[in-house]
């Protein structure tokens, strides 16, 4: 695949050399401009230091023996064999005082224990039953088979929306965790006003998160210092440490999590798992020992966060001008067997609920969603959160009503979505949306695609009788950056609305920033420094960051909700202005200057209309560290500071994808001739980056509406276990796109607004509707496969 | 996902490896390209006692162009048979096997002995009646492709057996046409088509144990039918099973369209 940018070529890597004192500090910095990225030197040489690649003194492996079975007691545990062979074996007994519980205010919500190593029963395929620790990763796998278990089979329920067989926690009988009713309006009269009611049942497919590099972590406990080291691929260093601490009884400075380069993550690696929890139980009884556990991709079919397993029955109300008048829907969610940690089994179905109507402006609304327990790999957070499904649905219903009406389905959604004139609009939700500009992004879209091109095209194509094309489009809002008052997660027992940041000019006038956010490849390293760089104004070149390790970082929630740009850079940016206010201070003072006539540029100190420096920040700080005697009065030493930044409101992103698709009539294979997704990103701080992960999400997007699948069979098996079933996409399946922007500065310091997700959101309903715009398909279950696409074809 | 401990035997000679296999008693196993074998010993799915690995030996890569058809060393890798120019249908087949890396590894003797009922390369040798010789304990012997396939990963191969080398003769016309799930998946199904000696024969992977002859469609071609009656011929005479790509009528209609498209290739509309 390749990428174009709709609004021709970004911006060309910009020259370091000093920009004149006299030059407006708008023309100088590095946000916006497409500056190397710090990570890539390492990353892109093989030299990225990734879990995988510690090698520590005494480093012993781990693997994990699971449970064959997706339902079953277990009534004995031997492991002789295995401790006889010389292996150390840690079985569930060893840790049943622990467990896994995720918290949520909501007033349906169903606490459920998750253990850390499964030892009454085992409640899906893949679930840790014990450890064996031994020199190599293949001595552990032999140590596994010494191990006996006995299970006594229970009968599993795979599929949420079926009556249960036999309850997967007895604190839940129907095995429902959670349910909400969202209402808003007045529902049954306003379906009574409707002139056209469209009704659908549609089913989603269950999706793995899938990074290259699998969960791993290194576990090692300092006895003398009583202090837990952590090595962990995690997204959430912080709540990591959080809750081990908690869970070990340890206080939070002896637990240090560090989260090193991390191969992706895309929300499956925001989650704190039993086999994280493990590895560090198992390092507390073996002191000095270094425990190394890496996640193979099977393990990671089979047992990660999976996420979209859902069906909405879903009825919308329609004007015969085609206005949407109500919406109504029933949502079952399928959560797996255990209520993740700390996200819980809300996390799916309450994002559904409370963003089903998306862009659009809608009074009367009622929406039931559940999260339904099942005998599978537990859900959680994945790229897009519910949303590729619900806006899948949202669209499927502009869709039908387009065609019944016999409106177009792109003048249907321009009648009802909402304008700049509606912000803020409140949905019925009650989520308050700050955007607006879906229409904006909607045309860009169709002039990037060539909309009457493809038009003149399909008709030509079903006069001459060649395989059809069809157009689809969807619009979405991406709730992201959220702050306090709209905090990501249900109701959990914190609010993860803020990030922290440190800021030091060090002694020679370089500056290191320790920031609480972390990265899975999204080159947070280079977004920090440019925002610090430019906020205090010296050269990105001179800017070191440092993420992930929570000894160095105060605090950060880390990576989820699109939302490191907007509250770690909101952080970041806050404290280098801090940092920078004593800088001009102390500089002012030096050179015996007017504070508000001081600039700084490129490490160098101006006086405005004096084209050179006065002095340079290095001496500066070299002032503030080593040469107290030149500190004027009031003035302590030191050049740096630490600040929180929390938006307290989030930053909607609005979205609009298009594509043309040809359908082979005889094998039912969709071929993307032209795929665009225009967003506003607000203002775009490094503009590959932003393009990058637009062109990622779509990619993601493209793979779950055509080709991944997780598929278990009635007995509660994973029938995709291997890659070899699980189809990812690869270059050769993700098309050439364009992206286009519309960057409204949102209101946030940088202007700055999620982009981490988006992408992901339209391509289940932006081929569901070429489907049907091509051939009249309706497309009831995903993925869109030949096999399904072929059945339509030859009922 | 790590295999099972074996002993591991580099070979310099078919005679070293075919008496290594011997004293493994049927417990040993040929390491080739790896390509099927080490993701079936990292699943603990297959467990030999020994491994014996045949990448050092001498000559058994060549491709030789002999009257009227090709020869192919066992191991020639799979990127060689698509650089190779003598016989272009082995050309084309092996393009669509897996990706770059696994076409760098695997080999013709493995593919075959391997059996799969989705690869190209058994398909192909059943396609243009290949012949294979096999090193045994009592010696060289030469049997049809067709004979070799017994089922899905079966052949008539002993466990003292190697593939040294398979023939491939040249058809005079040929079509190849694939369809699968992504760009280099195994094939949902292959069609071959490919004249020997005179008459039109048309075999199908993917949609049997064993590669299988559409004989109801070459009849069809033979009598002067269409590609399009050939291809509805196929879709029944065949009988696939269903999976999680495709249920058996959607396997049969595109066994017929991938039919349709190959003879498509020697002009036959």
């Amino acid at each position: 695949m390749s990428v174009d940018r709709a609004d021709g070529p970004a911006a060309a890597p910009r020259a370091t050399a000093p920009a004149p004192a006299s030059a407006a500090e708008d023309e100088s910095g590095s946000l916006g401009r497409n500056v190397r990225r710090k990570e890539d030197r390492r990353l892109v040489t093989g030299h990225g230091r990734f879990v995988t690649d510690l090698e520590l003194p005494r480093m012993r492996h781990v693997a994990f023996l699971r449970s064959p079975y997706g339902h079953a007691r277990i009534t004995g545990v031997d492991a002789t064999a295995a401790r006889d062979a010389g292996h150390r074996v840690f079985t569930g007994r060893d840790f049943a005082h622990v467990v896994l519980r995720a918290q949520s205010a909501l007033p349906s919500y169903i606490e459920t224990d998750q253990p850390i190593l499964a030892h009454e029963k085992v409640c899906f395929s893949g679930e840790p039953v014990a450890a064996v620790v031994a020199k190599d990763r293949y001595r552990a796998e032999d140590g596994l088979e010494l191990v006996a278990v006995d299970y006594e089979a229970l009968p599993p329920t795979v599929c949420a929306w079926q009556e249960p067989r036999e309850p997967v926690h007895p604190e839940a009988p129907d095995n429902v965790l959670l349910q909400r009713t969202f209402d808003a309006g007045s529902v049954t009269d306003a379906f009574a006003a409707a002139d056209l009611v469209v009704e659908r049942e549609l089913v989603t497919n269950r999706h793995a998160g899938n990074p290259m590099e699998c969960r791993a972590g290194v576990a090692l406990w300092d006895a003398a210092d009583g202090k837990l080291t952590f090595w962990n691929g995690t997204q959430v260093p912080h709540i990591v440490r959080n809750m081990i601490a908690e869970l070990m009884g340890l206080s939070e400075g002896k637990v240090r999590v560090v989260a090193p380069d991390v191969g992706g993550g895309f929300g499956v690696k925001a989650v704190l798992y039993p086999e994280d929890v493990a590895l560090c139980l198992m390092a507390r009884e073996m002191p000095g020992i270094p425990l190394k556990w890496v996640e193979d991709r099977a393990e990671h079919l089979l047992a990660a966060a999976h996420a979209r397993d859902h069906r909405y029955l879903i009825k919308a109300g329609f004007a015969a001008d085609g206005r949407l008048l109500a919406l109504e829907a029933d949502v079952t969610c399928n959560v797996g067997a255990y209520s993740v940690y700390p996200w819980t089994a809300g996390i799916e179905p309450l994002m559904a609920g409370g963003l089903l109507s998306g862009p659009y402006k809608l009074d009367n609304y009622r929406c039931t969603v559940r999260g339904v327990a099942t005998n599978t790999a537990p859900a959680g957070p994945y790229r897009g959160v519910a949303r590729p499904a619900s806006v899948f649905a949202m669209e499927t219903m502009f869709d039908d009503a387009a065609a019944r009406l016999g409106i177009d389905a792109i003048e249907i959604r321009r009648r009802n979505v909402i304008t700049p004139e509606d912000i803020p609009y409140k949905m019925p939700s009650r989520l308050v949306d700050d955007s607006g500009h879906y229409g904006e992004c909607l045309d860009k879209a169709l002039d990037a695609l060539d909309h009457p091109a493809f038009r003149a095209e399909q008709q030509r194509r079903r006069e001459a009788g060649e395989n059809p094309i069809g157009i689809g489009v969807a619009l979405y809002n991406e709730l992201t950056g959220l702050g306090r008052a709209a905090s990501a997660g249900p109701r959990m027992p914190f609010r993860t609305g803020h990030d922290a940041c440190t800021v030091r000019v060090n002694p020679d006038g370089r500056v290191t920033v320790i920031s609480g956010v972390t990265s899975q490849g999204q080159g947070l390293e280079t977004t920090m420094a440019q925002i610090v760089a430019d906020a205090i104004g010296v050269r990105y070149d001179d800017v070191d960051v440092r993420i992930g390790d929570t000894d160095e970082a105060l605090w950060g929630f880390g990576a989820f909700s699109s939302r490191q740009a907007v509250i770690g850079g909101g952080a970041a940016h806050n404290t280098a202005v801090a940092v920078k206010e004593k800088l001009v201070k102390l500089a002012a003072e030096l050179i015996e200057a007017a504070e508000a006539d001081v600039r700084v540029v490129d490490g160098e100190v101006y006086v405005v209309g004096d084209p050179k420096a006065q002095i340079s920040v290095a001496e500066v700080a070299r002032v503030a560290y080593l040469e107290s005697n030149r500190l004027p009065d009031g003035i302590d030493p030191g050049l740096d500071a630490t600040t929180f930044f929390d938006p307290i409101r989030g930053a909607f992103a609005a979205g609009a994808q298009a594509a043309a698709v040809e359908v082979d009539r005889t094998t039912g294979e969709l071929r993307i001739l032209k795929y665009v997704c225009v967003e506003d990103a607000g203002r775009a701080m490094h503009p590959q980056i932003v393009d990058g992960q637009i062109a990622g999400s779509v990619a993601q997007g493209l793979g779950g509406a055509l080709f991944e699948h997780l598929v278990y069979d009635d007995a509660g098996n994973l029938s995709t276990g291997t890659l070899l079933d699980y189809l990812m996409p690869t270059s050769a399946e993700v098309p050439d796109m364009v992206i286009g922007h519309v960057s409204h500065p949102a209101a946030n310091p940088l202007g700055v607004r999620g982009v981490g997700e988006g992408g992901t959101l339209g391509p289940n309903a932006v081929l569901a509707g070429a489907l049907r715009d091509a051939l009249g398909i309706e497309v009831n279950a995903l993925p869109i496969s030949p096999a399904s696409v072929w059945k339509e074809l030859h009922p | 996902m790590k295999c099972a401990p074996f002993d591991y035997v580099r070979a310099g000679s078919v005679e070293e490896v075919v008496k290594v296999l011997g004293e493994a008693d049927g417990d040993g196993k040929i390491l080739a390209g790896g390509q099927s074998l080490v993701p079936v010993l990292a699943l603990r799915m297959a467990r030999p006692s020994v491994l014996v690995d045949v990448n050092r030996i001498p000559g058994l890569a060549r491709i030789r162009p002999v009257d009227g058809a090709v020869e192919v060393g066992a191991l020639t890798r799979h990127s060689r048979l698509v650089e190779q120019t003598h016989h272009p249908l082995l050309a084309e087949a092996a393009r669509w096997i897996g990706h770059t890396a696994i076409r760098s590894r695997g080999t013709t003797g493995g593919s075959i002995a391997h059996a799969d009922p989705s690869a190209e390369l058994p398909v192909v040798a059943a396609g243009v009646d290949a012949t294979v010789t096999i090193a045994g304990p009592s010696g060289e012997r030469t049997v049809a492709a067709e004979e070799l396939f017994l089922g899905a990963l079966l052949t008539s191969l002993d466990d003292g057996d190697m593939i040294v080398r398979v023939r491939f003769p040249l058809p005079t016309r040929w079509g190849f046409a694939e369809f699968a799930r992504r760009h280099g998946d195994f094939a949902l199904v292959t069609a071959v088509v490919a004249e020997i000696a005179g008459s039109l024969r048309i075999t199908l992977g993917g949609v049997a144990a064993v590669p299988q002859r559409a004989r109801a469609a070459e009849q069809i071609v033979a009598d002067g039918g269409s590609a399009k009656d050939a291809a509805r011929a196929t879709a029944d005479e065949i009988d696939p099973t269903a999976d999680l790509h495709g249920s058996a009528p959607f396997r049969r209609a595109i066994a017929g369209e991938m039919v349709r498209r190959a003879l498509a290739q020697v002009g036959i509309e």
